[in-house]
């Protein structure tokens, strides 16, 4: 089964690769957000290490959303989904194959998010990057297993892209406290006993997310 | 169960439910003793606390019948699980009202980002998204279960609500009836609670029956195909 998560994740980095048009758009998204809160901030009142933390995470939301509904519609157009479906791969495989593709673009989403706020917002992280890494990863990872999920429902929907923030958006929210809870305390400069607890329940986020979409989708997916 | 016996069931078990909720209104005004801290605004509890009951038992239904409509595709589930979900939706819209009208003297605010509050709120959000996603989807079938996934998933968030009071420090009082020393209440203050408790739970399992029958009513035979306008 991994073999085929592999080869779709694959599949789907390079068709992302060659037409870029989804990746630059969520790069540019997060670019031109970082510089719309770094102007709309009364610096004079507000220290932007204090407010940081949460923005990079709300950014990440906004555009793994955005990116997320999305991810189907090149195969959708040309009937290629339909002819994935007709592949002898497990549909769990599918499911964690394409939360993998988009795993990998929400991440450069988050590196891109680190640095339009240290540009724009003058924030320079202290600590080591491994541990900032360290709090993103499970959020990425939760973000893109439950946007590819319902990424894949609200393309049935008439309602499309409106549709997908209402059913994520609610599901989300404990893990966006927890993540910005614990990049807010690291650029505070407090201790990693202090976010350890949070990331564990990121991982738990992350990985029940990644299990439940893995069961559900050929609910989804299937006629 | 033929459709008009079943009708004249989901009627008689609603007006039951509703009589006892009135009944439990007028102990609430004339019988119960006021509670000395809180003073009148105590009283909004005896309405909150059942509607919050009844909203975690027709959601906590909802997302067992579309488990198995997932499992089963049985119609008849599907039809529980739209019928109890209408019925979340209602009481949580009671509960996510009376609840700030008491925080307003109790907390000083209408609204706070307590823990149990937001998830609360977000459970709401949830199955409005189920009704917003099963109504846009042309394909009937396709939509009823695609609904019943996102009920499921929301499902997951219900402990999540239970446990989170514990998880994150909790303006929401201590329980005061299902203490592990015994209910702290008064017995007057109990006997309103479990009464209008009692009434909350009849009036819904009503309407519930009542929305369940209609539905079904509503619903093509299998000969016939089910398409149906997106909203």
């Amino acid at each position: 089964m991994l073999r085929w998560a592999w080869l779709i994740a694959v599949k789907d980095l390079r068709i992302e690769f060659r037409a870029r048009g989804r990746f630059l758009a969520m790069i540019a998204f997060v670019l031109l957000a970082g510089f719309l809160f770094a102007v709309s901030l009364d610096r004079t009142r507000v220290d932007a290490r204090d407010v940081a933390g949460p923005l990079v995470w709300l950014v990440m939301l906004f555009a793994s959303t955005a990116g997320a509904g999305r991810a189907f519609d090149a195969e959708d157009e040309a009937g290629a989904f339909r002819h994935l479906l007709l592949a002898p791969a497990p549909r769990p495989a599918i499911f964690l194959g394409k939360a993998a593709a988009n795993a990998a673009l929400v991440a450069a989403v988050a590196a891109a998010a680190f640095a339009a706020f240290a540009l724009f917002l003058g924030i320079r992280a202290p600590g080591a990057l491994a541990s900032h890494a360290g709090v993103l990863l499970p959020g990425v990872i939760g973000l893109a297993a439950t946007g590819t999920f319902f990424g894949r429902i609200s393309a049935h929907s008439s309602l499309g892209d409106t549709l997908l923030p209402v059913l994520t958006f609610p599901l989300l929210v404990p893990m966006m406290f927890f993540g910005s809870t614990g990049t807010a305390r690291l650029l505070m400069e407090r201790p990693w006993s202090e976010v350890a607890g949070f990331v564990r329940l990121l991982w738990a986020f992350a990985v029940g997310s990644m299990a439940a979409g893995s069961l559900l989708f050929r609910h989804v997916v299937d006629d | 169960m033929g459709s008009k016996s079943a009708t004249i069931g989901g009627v008689a078990f609603a007006a039951t439910g509703a009589a006892i909720v009135l009944a439990a209104h007028w102990m609430v005004a004339f019988w119960v003793p006021t509670e000395a801290s809180m003073g009148l605004v105590q009283r909004i509890f005896y309405v909150h606390v059942p509607a919050a009951w009844t909203t975690f038992l027709a959601f906590g239904l909802a997302a067992l019948a579309s488990a198995a409509y997932l499992w089963l595709e049985d119609e008849r589930a599907d039809a529980a699980a739209v019928a109890a979900a209408e019925g979340g939706l209602v009481f949580g819209a009671i509960m996510l009202v009376s609840g700030p009208l008491w925080g307003r003297i109790a907390w000083g605010t209408y609204w706070t980002w307590e823990p149990r509050l937001t998830l609360t709120l977000l459970l709401w959000f949830t199955y409005l998204g189920y009704f917003l996603l099963r109504n846009s989807v042309r394909d009937v079938r396709r939509g009823r279960r695609l609904a019943a996934v996102v009920a499921v998933v929301g499902a997951l968030n219900i402990p999540l609500i239970h446990v989170s009071v514990s998880w994150f420090r909790s303006l929401h009082p201590e329980a005061v009836v299902l203490n592990p020393e015994g209910p702290t209440l008064h017995p007057d203050m109990l006997v309103t609670l479990l009464t209008s408790l009692g009434g909350f739970t009849i009036l819904f399992l009503g309407l519930l029956w009542l929305r369940y029958s209609a539905e079904m009513a509503g619903r093509p035979s299998d000969a016939e195909p089910a398409e149906q306008t997106p909203a």
